[in-house]
């Protein structure tokens, strides 16, 4: 095995990460880089998309594009005046779980970006003004990203894998149910289900422990939501059957996007590390891995063609994805295939694991160089429990899969003759 | 962090550049030449971004499967950027391994092997890289702006090439292209993170002191000074919104003027940020042509693009038109807002607050190596290290005068290339 180039102290751990739970219900984790002069704050909240009313479906997405869109302190212009002008930034957007918000500012302007994060989660007017422009921009990107041959493989593979599961529904929801919402919707929806019970923040960059804890506990540390209504348990995801093949025609594209895939071992279960090192193996490794040398490489077919391996608290999918030149689509989904049965049939090699476990290992510290980098994993550390000591412990993780872990895992989840296979462009032949 | 920069020029004409920062264990190596689409003349355009892609097929030393092992077991990441001005190669990797960037980079500057059939399959592989951007209709609509705001000079072709030509293109092409350009004199090395100058400079003299370099026989354009003849261009496709670009002459970008173009393009359209790795933007919803587009229902959205280049290039405004109203109208508005600011001038509080947006976006990716590596090079590409470092001073001694004379100077009615995309079916649009 490679030997590890720096030491398992320089990153993340429980000496240098402070966690501090609130009453709230919130929870906030922080670690200093005294050589940024920037803050990065990170977090996510209740509710997600998962939960819409089928008739209301994209309600969450469009609440949380609203909250900046003026509040009873500030309206619309005030407010992004202030924002921009400490050449701050604040963005919102929901996911299927939780709505998600981001900001960045000079270390000396964190208590007051604080502050106006605070102020448009507790205080957002909805004002009628805004809520015309911002639906008309939703409706407007829906109908570009009806165009999308990336995009419309990606929710057509979502359709056939999810079916009667509320992940099978774009979180943007759809232009029929965007025209049903209302002002009096959203301030409903906001009301109650966005609350600080379950929020987790990060807190990175050059601000001191004790001065983020402090910030925070005057701002969104102290906001209370008693109307704040639990998120339902997701419901279980259908078993695969067969092979399910969709093709969403899109006239005069040039490229046609593959997606081909199943459901991804539980993010918080013992499979998914074995998943991780298989899946770098794959079609991540390197220039794409495996189907990266196959479809790219050897055979020329397309700029990019790997696998990805989804994470989340709800059930998740493991895919192949490519974009190819149509004539040459059948020809894609024919390698991908084959070097799916591959990985399912043969133990990787000896060298193939040893290389990506050294890659997964020497990548740590690149990915935690950035502020941005280091919040999204603590915020990943709090979302599965897994203890402020875990980005050490996984050199030790990674060294301990073995290549039957991944054999097993790969054939647990992948089987050939079970998948979808979804694309989108110029109709099929 | 240590601001100093160092720099040392080997005998055969490499420039090293060497900018230590020790807050993590991290070093971004980067090789960047002096060639670009900027350089291709008509009929074998892409020729750059093609020998881009063939550098990671393998030399006669290392087969193409090493050069990528041996930088990702590592963990670190490599890639490689092709722009109408430069070319350029990076790996970001744990600081102890900085020999291994420094040995493929010498390897593959003259030992590629451009194996005809390695060629062949490239081909087919740009083929599609330029079809998944075909499918999006901005690529159209930016492409055939381009064509026509420049008359004869390289910036007018899109930097992955025509497509005929990369049908046309021969492994011959390619390979004197590379063994032209490919020479320490016409490269630069730039190294930036947790470095010791003294191993840095042995290494890069150990790998690349013996690379000898050629005549070098470059193509270089006539910059066009001149704005573009106004003229509009029309295109129709799938879809339902409606785009429009506007493009104008910008200065290049080492000229006074560009600066003063810097924050007029922040006032008009927003800040837009030098970085190239991560760090994040600052949002543009109280610039003016947000409030007096998107606010006045006119578009649905709006941004602008000025890149520093090392001879005049464009300024593009795009805009995704509201669904109610025309494509006269919105023109109609812009129009109105530039017009604005060449005869009003702007405040003194708005350039103020445009120079802190500069600096607080330096300041969200500064703890990213690779921007530095970045940075480093692409200052050198068309000025020195010092645009870079001065940038923030330059931006803060724009006057409102220059601002105004900016604007008056090169948004003119007259010099500008319209472009605009309508769904099939549709008509301009209704007010």
């Amino acid at each position: 095995m490679t030997e590890q180039l720096f030491s398992t102290d320089a990153l993340p751990g429980p000496d240098d990460i402070t966690r501090q739970s609130f009453d709230n219900g919130s929870v906030l984790l922080t670690r200093p880089n005294m050589s940024s002069p920037a803050v990065l704050i990170r977090g996510y909240l209740p509710p997600g998309s998962a939960f819409e009313n089928p008739e209301k479906y994209g309600i969450a997405n469009f609440m949380a594009s609203m909250l900046t869109a003026g509040t009873r302190k500030h309206a619309f212009r005030e407010l992004h005046d202030e924002i921009e002008t400490m050449g701050a930034s604040l963005s919102i957007s929901s996911g299927g779980l939780a709505t998600s918000f981001s900001a960045q500012c000079l270390r000396e302007d964190l208590p007051r970006l604080l502050a106006l994060i605070r102020e448009v989660f507790t205080e957002p007017t909805f004002p009628a003004k805004q809520f015309q422009r911002i639906k008309t921009q939703l409706l407007t990107f829906l109908s570009i990203q009806a165009q999308d041959t990336a995009a419309m493989a990606d929710q057509a593979f979502d359709r056939a894998i999810y079916r009667s599961h509320p992940y099978a529904i774009p979180e943007l929801g759809f232009p029929h149910t965007l025209q049903m919402i209302t002002r009096e919707d959203l301030k409903d929806f906001h009301q109650r289900f966005l609350g600080p019970k379950g929020m987790v923040v990060a807190i990175c960059g050059g601000v001191q422990p004790e001065e983020a804890l402090g910030a925070f506990e005057r701002s969104l540390g102290a906001w209370i939501n008693p109307a704040q209504q639990p998120q339902p348990e997701l419901p279980p995801v259908e078993a695969l059957q067969g092979i399910i093949r969709e093709h969403v025609t899109l006239e005069e594209k040039s490229q046609t996007d593959l997606v081909i895939g199943t459901f991804a071992p539980k993010t918080t279960g013992p499979d998914y590390l074995p998943a991780q090192v298989g899946n770098e193996i794959l079609g991540q490794f390197g220039m794409m891995g495996r189907i990266g040398e196959s479809v790219r490489e050897k055979a020329g077919l397309a700029y990019y063609a790997q696998s990805e391996l989804g994470s989340g608290l709800g059930p998740t999918t493991w895919q192949v994805v490519a974009g190819v030149n149509p004539k040459n689509l059948n020809k894609a989904i024919a390698l991908i295939r084959e070097e799916l049965a591959r990985f399912t049939s043969e133990l990787v090699s000896e060298e193939e694991l040893s290389e990506v476990r050294s890659a997964l290992v020497g990548r740590l510290p690149l990915s935690l160089e950035s502020n941005a980098g280091t919040a999204s994993a603590l915020l990943n550390l709090e979302r599965y429990q897994r203890g402020l000591d875990y980005i050490r412990q996984l050199p030790s993780k990674f060294a301990a899969v073995t290549r039957e872990d991944i054999l097993r895992v790969a054939r647990t989840y992948w089987q050939p003759d079970t998948l979808v296979i979804a694309s989108a462009g110029e109709a099929l032949s | 962090m240590n601001d100093t920069l160092i720099t040392y020029t080997l005998e055969n004409g490499l420039t090293l550049l060497i900018r230590e920062i020790h807050t993590a264990p991290i070093v971004s190596s980067w090789v960047w030449y002096g060639i670009g689409s900027r350089n291709e003349v008509p009929g074998k355009t892409g020729l750059s971004h093609w020998v881009e892609h063939m550098q990671f097929k393998g030399t006669a030393q290392h087969s193409a499967s090493w050069m990528d092992h041996s930088i990702a077991r590592l963990g670190g990441h490599w890639n490689a950027f092709t722009s109408p001005d430069w070319t350029t190669y990076f790996e970001t990797l744990p600081a102890s391994a900085l020999e291994t960037a420094l040995e493929l980079e010498a390897d593959r500057m003259r030992g590629s092997l451009f194996e005809p059939n390695e060629v062949e399959t490239e081909r087919t592989v740009i083929l599609s890289e330029r079809e998944g951007l075909e499918n999006d209709p901005l690529f159209q609509l930016n492409e055939a702006v381009q064509l026509r705001a420049f008359r004869e000079h390289p910036y007018r072709n899109e930097v992955i090439g025509a497509k005929e030509d990369l049908l046309a293109l021969t492994r011959e092409d390619l390979y004197g292209h590379y063994r032209n350009y490919y020479q320490p004199a016409n490269a630069l090395l730039c190294l930036a993170g947790d470095i010791d100058p003294q191993q840095a400079l042995a290494l890069t003299r150990q790998y690349f002191g013996n690379i000898e370099s050629l005549p070098l026989e470059k193509q270089l354009p006539a910059p066009e000074e001149n704005p573009p003849a106004f003229e509009q261009v029309d295109l129709h496709g799938p879809g339902d919104a409606t785009f429009v670009e506007v493009a104008w002459r910008a200065p290049k970008g080492n000229s006074e003027d560009f600066f003063a173009f810097t924050i007029l393009e922040s006032l008009l359209t927003g800040p837009s940020s030098l970085n190239m790795f991560g760090g994040g933007g600052i949002s543009n919803r109280t610039s003016r042509l947000y409030l007096a587009l998107v606010e006045k229902e006119l578009a649905v959205g709006v941004n602008g693009s000025l890149n520093a280049s090392i001879d005049p290039g464009t300024f593009t405004i795009n805009l995704t038109k509201h669904p109610a109203r025309s494509v006269s109208t919105l023109l109609s508005a812009l129009d109105n807002e530039i017009e604005k600011i060449q005869s009003k001038p702007v405040t003194q509080a708005e350039i103020n607050r445009a120079v802190k947006q500069a600096k607080a976006l330096f300041a969200y990716s500064s703890d990213n190596i690779t921007n530095h590596g970045f940075w480093m090079g692409y200052a050198n590409s068309f000025a020195d290290y010092s645009w870079f470092t001065g940038y923030v001073e330059r931006l803060a001694a724009v006057t409102p005068e220059m601002v105004t004379n900016t604007a008056r100077k090169y948004l003119r009615p007259d010099a500008r290339v319209i472009g605009v995309y309508t769904p099939n079916g549709a008509e301009a649009g209704n007010d």
